[in-house]
């Protein structure tokens, strides 16, 4: 058993999950790192945002109060990497403290800032005293791969000359954010290269004091013929080690869900994966996006989708492909007549990036065959689980405490 | 499946929908790209619409023209007698008596000529009122726009009960509907432009003459074809404003998907919708009418995406 009586481990569903508005604040494009398998396309060190653009967004924000009825807010940083801009965010959010404050707004109560970063600046006195300052109202998860070479195969420096890999630069941290945030979680991407150390790489975060492994494939289409089978082998690994060394009790890993892996009803479950559109984005320009994915930074081959700007406001209208969008609507015949497909998640920015024409509702399909491999790993892991927790007697009691999953995508 | 063809003659050719006809160059179609689309239209059992610009198309153009059944759309500026359809951009000229009329107007004008549209509805077959301004519609106009169509709703009644039967796009189709009946650019009816190529719609042409979904050598590869059908429209898939134009042009103006109406189409289309379902309701408590016709039921939404969202 764990800590909270159940005998396992689930994923964490994000803080208010599902109620509450997502606002990022893309306060720079620039990073210290070049990861390989980065969708951001169009980083630079150019485009990093000002006060006043800032301002004008939480004003905007702020004083349209009716159009953003979710109960609470996540104020979302991301960059690049969004340390970088750490004295900014400072006042961004000492800003939006008594902005709240002063207009009473329903989100004072209610409201959260979240990072996701390399972890290469967390230690400096500004960021602590920032972490320090906010603590209460923070999610902070750094993003470390795995395994040094893991790690380093992607996570490499930016510049000129010998690769050099940023491992070393970011698990120096790891202890002093796990003292912080006990339950912070990591995200690790899979892309083609990476599949040998999968199963290497959660084992070694959970050896790191990390419970919470969000890992996913990329989305994008950089698959090789024999991918998926390398990909289950590596998950059936991963699998046994986890139910071997007990690691299910305090230990999550998102690849694994009870619930994936089986069709959808056509009607009762047609509701879209993203949610693109229910979040929002402003960058630097002061532009307003659906998610951050339609900056043009992110995009490899389509114009963004700018639904508004600080000045002139939100274009509902734009909003509305992304409001009304459901599952059929962009989904080609061989995914809804899936017989495993709950669980085969897409990204709205990858499917309208990948798309033949300017759309959103044509659903990219490039991570068929690895869900599926998924699919057939997860069984696996769940017939072992269940007998092994069967045998011991502890099966019933993980019915009555039946977990709700969590797969965190993006 | 496609079952229209309309191929614009000339550059200048009127425009009979929402789009400006941005170029001002004549610039007929060849004879030969003429010739393939009238073979491929016959082959492919295609309805054609021939668009004509303001001036008399050379004589070898009309005998071409003639070899297939076919109708004509004609600016009124062409005083062409056997025109099908007549189109008049604003209110300066009044449509040929006994036949179609299409007119181009904006909101604000439109509103100002209730009178002459009701006394043109007593002398044409049936008239299309095509609003140029919708993108720029606002809730603020909703009030006018709905008396202007209730008004214009009590003058179809009397015509209606002297025996008369106009029809008018905006208040009589979705009386007369009994499912979604839109332009259907894209799905059902394909545009050749003078440059031999095809689009979704002559807007499209005017917009971009490099987004041509195919050309008379290669045929017609519309891509991502699906959004264009009624089934992949989720807002209007569950409306019931039969009548709308569903215009995909507009559309992906104002919301950047073909397949996702903006607020403005809706409101106006539904506020014809309320329009129509005050006067068959007026019609029928003078007698039968449309027996077969369903009644179009009070709803208490504009916007169908407000429905949705709720």
């Amino acid at each position: 058993m764990n800590e909270d009586n159940k005998p396992f481990k689930e994923n964490d569903p994000g803080w208010q999950g599902g109620v509450a508005k997502n606002i990022t604040f893309i306060v720079t494009k620039d990073c210290q790192l070049a990861c390989k398998y980065c969708y951001l396309v169009g980083k630079n060190e150019k485009e990093r945002m000002s006060w006043e653009t800032a301002k004008a967004a939480i004003d905007y924000i702020l004083g349209h109060e009716a159009d953003f009825p979710e109960a609470s807010v996540v104020w979302d940083f991301i960059g690049g990497e969004p340390f970088l801009e750490i004295e900014l965010i400072d006042k961004i959010c000492d800003y939006l403290k008594t902005e709240m404050f002063r207009l009473r707004h329903h989100w004072f109560d209610s409201y959260r800032f979240s990072f996701s970063t390399n972890g290469i600046n967390y230690h400096t006195d500004k960021v602590q005293d920032f972490i320090k300052k906010n603590h209460t109202h923070l999610s902070i998860g750094i993003t470390i791969d795995g395994t040094r070479r893991k790690h380093d195969l992607n996570r490499i420096w930016k510049g000129d000359g010998p690769e050099r890999g940023s491992y070393d630069d970011v698990v120096r941290n790891i202890p002093l954010w796990l003292e912080q945030f006990p339950g912070g979680g990591t995200k690790v991407t899979i892309s083609s290269a990476d599949i040998p150390y999968i199963c290497e790489s959660v084992l070694h975060l959970y050896s790191l004091g990390i419970h919470e492994v969000n890992i996913n494939c990329v989305f994008e289409d950089v698959w090789s013929e024999g991918d998926d089978k390398r990909f289950e082998d590596q998950l059936m690994q991963l699998a046994d080690a986890i139910i071997d060394g007990g690691y299910y009790q305090d230990y999550a890993c998102s690849f694994f869900s009870e619930h994936i892996g089986k069709p959808l009803d056509p009607e009762l479950e047609n509701q879209n994966w993203c949610g693109a559109g229910k979040m929002l984005s402003v960058d630097a320009a002061g532009n307003f996006y659906p998610c951050t994915r339609f900056a043009a930074y992110s995009l490899r081959e389509k114009r963004p989708i700018i639904i508004g700007n600080v000045r002139d406001g939100i274009d509902k209208n734009k909003l509305r492909p992304f409001l009304t969008l459901d599952r059929l609507t962009q989904s080609p015949r061989e995914c809804i007549d899936c017989e495993v497909a709950s669980g085969c998640a897409w990204c709205q920015g990858e499917n309208y990036d990948a798309a033949a024409t300017p759309t959103v509702y044509q659903r990219a399909t490039a991570i068929c065959l690895m869900h599926k491999a998924r699919v057939r790993a997860n069984n696996y892991y769940w017939n072992r689980l269940f007998r092994k927790l069967e045998l011991e007697g502890e099966r019933e009691q993980w019915e009555k405490n039946k977990p709700e999953s969590n797969d965190v995508i993006c | 499946m496609l079952q229209y063809m309309i191929i614009l003659l000339d550059d200048t050719s009127t425009s009979f929908c929402h789009y400006e006809v941005n170029k001002t160059e004549r610039h007929l179609i060849s004879l030969d790209d003429l010739r393939a689309g009238i073979r491929l239209a016959m082959i492919e059992n295609l309805n054609v619409q021939m668009v004509y610009p303001d001036y008399e198309l050379p004589q070898e153009y009309k005998e071409l023209i003639n070899t297939i059944d076919h109708s004509d759309i004609v600016p009124i500026a062409l005083n062409h007698n056997d025109a099908d359809v007549v189109v008049t951009d604003g209110w300066n000229s009044t449509p040929p008596a006994g036949g179609v009329a299409v007119i181009r107007t904006t909101l604000a004008e439109l509103l100002q000529h209730g009178e002459d549209v009701s006394k043109w509805l007593a002398t044409v077959t049936r008239l299309n009122i095509v609003i140029t301004d919708v993108a720029s519609f606002t809730d603020d106009d909703q009030k006018a726009y709905s008396n202007f169509l209730n008004l214009l709703g009590e003058n179809i009644d009397k015509l209606y009960v002297n025996g008369a039967s106009p029809q008018l796009n905006l208040l009589t189709d979705r009386m007369m509907l009994s499912a979604m009946n839109n332009c259907g650019a894209g799905d059902t009816c394909i545009t050749l432009a003078p440059n031999g190529k095809f689009y979704v719609c002559p807007a499209f042409y005017y917009e971009n003459p490099d987004e041509s979904v195919g050309d008379l050598e290669n045929g017609i590869n519309i891509p991502n074809k699906q959004l264009y059908k009624l089934d992949y429209a989720p807002l209007c898939r569950q409306c019931d404003a039969w009548h709308c134009k569903r215009c995909v042009w507009l559309n992906r103006q104002l919301t950047l998907e073909v397949n996702t109406p903006g607020r403005e189409q809706c409101v106006m289309s539904h506020l014809e919708r309320n329009a129509s379902r005050q006067l068959l309701t007026s019609i029928r408590q003078k007698g039968t009418f449309l027996p077969d016709k369903p009644e179009i039921t009070e709803i208490d939404y504009l916007d169908p995406f407000d429905k949705i969202k709720n």
